[in-house]
This record gives structure tokens, sequence and C-alpha cells, in this order.
């Protein structure tokens, strides 16, 4: 069985002023529903650990509760970062397995959920091909200082998947080499696990900007379905 | 899986067609809930859909006005007791009583809005927040709802804004996977069309029955196909 950590906690301002990121509404529903309207249906994922920016708590359980969601949400508020916000909802699960979304990225589909969780793999991330060509630069001095091979490069995305252990672990050498990671896949890589990916949907973007949430908001719309 | 299906304004007209239709027909609707005000049309249908029952199945009744809003809040969770979930919901219920704007009383403009709009609404809420995941919304609007007839005001107001709310659910529970429909039935030979148009033959215009098979259509596999807008259904 899964635990869906649901990354909910980080204030953002890249998007709007005065609410936290995760607040933000696509099609007027808030970007937070729109994953757990996804999972909620799967047999699979026996708890949702959920969590929320400081001052927000009553709001979200609000949320939860006006949507509806049957599946048992734990609330942990969240941390500093994003790295912190996933190490202290580790303590909170109470599955073997845990998978790692975020409410920023409200186009995910129950079919990717469940494909995730049937991937035979313990450890797995949605990754996407990089259509674009990346340089590695040196941005005090504007050089550039080398080549990557985008044939060899991923574009990270969520949801992913991974054994309660081997994240625990994972975060646990973080701590002891002081390291910070934006997300947990190359976290555990980096830790020693193996970690495998399964290609992704473009569709499955991260809503941060005003212009995503309007690309979002029209994809889930009736104007998104092609004629 | 056995379905079921919610149907107000169940015990007359395009409600109790509707009924009768997918009663009689073999598909995976075996339980009904019906909602209606007491009346021999009501008993009359129960005693029908009990003596004529090839394929076995159920309904639950439940006499009450839908203009007493605290009412259907309280019958919801009665209902959900009963059956545990409803997949298809038909908003059939409608009330009008015509009178140019002079002669409103301003009382039937609220009861028409109550049993037109805000009872569907009601339901609809009360049964997502009960954690409802519906398959199938139908909502019954009206060609008055589109071109506005001396003496409909009151009515055609409530089907407007029925027509504007069904569509702004379909987009809101599309998330849910679930489709609402909006129809628009033009003249047809119900009790309510006779107190719209009391001059007027019912036998030379549009039946419920005429309506209902329209309904099953949508509802089956290939509704998915002609439900993008509100469908005007009419003669």
């Amino acid at each position: 069985m899964y635990t869906l950590a649901l990354l909910n906690g980080g204030l953002g301002t890249r998007v709007a002023a005065g609410q936290p990121k995760q607040l933000i509404r696509v099609n007027h529903i808030p970007a937070m529903v729109y994953p757990l309207v996804a999972v909620d249906p799967l047999p699979e994922v026996t708890q949702i650990v959920l969590n929320y920016p400081e001052g927000w708590r009553e709001e979200i359980e609000k949320l939860v509760h006006d949507y509806a969601i049957s599946t048992p949400i734990t609330y942990v508020p969240g941390g500093d970062s994003r790295h912190d916000s996933v190490r202290l909802m580790l303590p909170h699960c109470q599955n073997e397995h845990v998978i790692v979304h975020e409410t920023a990225r409200p186009l995910v589909t129950t079919e990717e959920f469940s494909a995730l969780i049937a991937s035979a793999h313990e450890n797995v991330s949605y990754m996407l091909e990089i259509p674009f060509t990346v340089a590695p630069v040196d941005p005090d001095t504007r050089r550039v200082t080398g080549y990557l091979d985008r044939d060899k490069l991923r574009n990270v995305q969520l949801p992913q998947k991974f054994r309660l252990s081997t994240l625990e672990a994972a975060h646990e050498y973080a701590r002891e080499h002081d390291l910070q990671f934006t997300e947990d896949a190359t976290l555990c890589a980096v830790a020693g696990a193996e970690v495998y990916f399964i290609p992704g949907s473009d569709r499955n973007f991260k809503v941060t900007t005003k212009t995503d949430v309007k690309l979002a908001g029209y994809l889930l719309g009736a104007e998104g379905t092609d004629d | 899986m056995t379905k079921t299906m919610m149907v107000t304004g169940a015990s007359k007209g395009i409600g109790q067609a509707t009924v009768e239709r997918f009663w009689a027909t073999k598909n995976d609707l075996d339980t009904f809930v019906l909602l209606a005000r007491k009346s021999t049309e009501f008993d009359e249908l129960r005693e029908h859909l009990m003596a004529e029952n090839p394929w076995g199945k159920r309904f639950f009744h439940h006499e009450i006005d839908l203009n007493e809003l605290d009412e259907i809040r309280a019958l919801l969770p009665k209902v959900m007791g009963e059956v545990g979930s409803i997949e298809y919901l038909i908003n059939n219920a409608g009330y009008t009583l015509p009178a140019p704007i002079h002669e409103v009383r301003f009382e039937d403009f609220e009861r028409t809005m109550h049993v037109n709009l805000y009872a569907p609404f009601v339901l609809t809420q009360g049964l997502l927040h009960a954690g409802n995941r519906f398959e199938f919304i139908l909502n019954i609007a009206s060609t008055a709802g589109i071109n506005g007839r001396s003496g409909w005001l009151t009515y055609s107001a409530s089907k407007a804004a029925m027509i504007a709310m069904s569509q702004v659910m379909k987009e809101e529970l599309s998330i849910y996977g679930t489709r609402v429909v909006t129809i628009s039935p033009g003249r047809c030979a119900t009790a309510l069309r006779r107190t719209l148009a009391p001059d007027e033959d019912p036998s030379t215009i549009m039946q419920p029955e005429d309506v209902a098979g329209v309904i099953e259509l949508l509802a089956s596999d290939h509704g998915r196909f002609v439900d993008s807008q509100n469908l005007v259904v009419r003669l």
C-alpha cells in the first residue's frame, strides 16, 4: 500500500501576490484539489500526507471537506524548503511505499498515478525528454563552460514513488552531508539508491507562472478539447 | 455493478415517463430514488412499478416539496443511507405559475426559483459533499429559458439560470468524469405545459415519452456525442 505525500507547503511568490502558491486556483478550483481528486479513487493509496503553509490549515481542511476527499489525510506543516517539507512528512507516512507529488502539478491524472504504482521498480520518477539544448555556464563570469548531451538528460517531473526506507535513508544522507535537493529522485540516486524513470507527459507541467495558470486552465476546460 | 438513478418530479410528465422507460428496460440501473410531492399520481406510479417489474428492480420513494430546501438537506443523508451512491441524477421537477410582471407575487417568483433552480443545486451540492461521485447528471431546462414569452417571466428566468448553472456544472464536475447534460424541451404535453398554455390540445404536441426516449439516448454510451450543448428537444 501507498501513502501519497502531497507537497502543498511552500509560500510561493512567483504566481500571485498575497496567497501561498499552492492555493492558486485553476479554473477557479484550487490547484490542490485536482491531484486529491485524481488519487482519491485508487485503492492502493490508503493515506495522504498533506502539508500546509503556516496559517492555512483551517482553509485547507475545509477544502478537503467540501470536495469530499475520502482517503484519510494527515496534515503536516510545511518546512522552510521543499527538501525540508518532504523530510518533515516522512515520519507521518504509514505505508511501506510513498508517492511524492506536488499540488503545483494539477494536470496529473488518475491513470498516471496508476501507471507509476504498476511500475515494476520501487523507486521511480516520471521524466520527460528535453526538447531544447541546455549549457553548463559560470553565472558570475557568464562564460560557457562546456557541453551537456541532452539525450542523457531528463526533465524531472512528479509524481515519483519510493520505498519509504529508501527515501528516509536518502534524507539522512543529505542531512549528514549538509545537502539540499530540489526533488527526491536525484537525491535518492546520489545517496546510492537504484532509481528509474518512466516517460511522463508534457501536459503534467508545473504551474509556476501566471501564464502556466492560464495554460492549465485552458487544457482543463472545455476549450482544451480538440475539435 | 448496479447503479442508482434519482429522479425529481417523478410522479408526472417527463419525470414519470423517464422512470417508466428506465424501469422497463434491461440495463445496469437497478435502483431508483423517486422524489415528488404527495399525490394520487405518485401513488399510482408506485403501484404500477410494483405490478410491472420484469427485471427485478427496486425503488425508494420520498414525498417532498422541493420548495422546502431544508427538507432536501435533511433528506439526503437518509437517501445515501438507503442506496449508498447515486450514479444518475435527473433534475426534472419544475414549477410555474405564469403571470405578467405587474401581477407576479414575489413569493411565487421565489417558489419558482426554489423548485427549478435552488433545489437541483442543493441536491447536487449536498450529494457531492457527501462524497457521491455522479456518472451522469441531466438538468431539464426549457426553451422558455432561451426565448421569453409574455407571462413567463418567473419560469423563463429560472430556466435561463438553470441552463447557465448546468453549463458551469459540466465544466466543474468534469474533474470527476461526470457527464452533465442540459436539455431544453419545447412544448410537451405535461401538467406544467397545461398551466402555461391552457388552450392547447395536448395530443398535438410532443409527449413526455418522446423526451424520455431522448434522455435514454443521452444517458447511453452514444449520448456523449451529442451532449456538448444545451440540447433543444422539440417537435
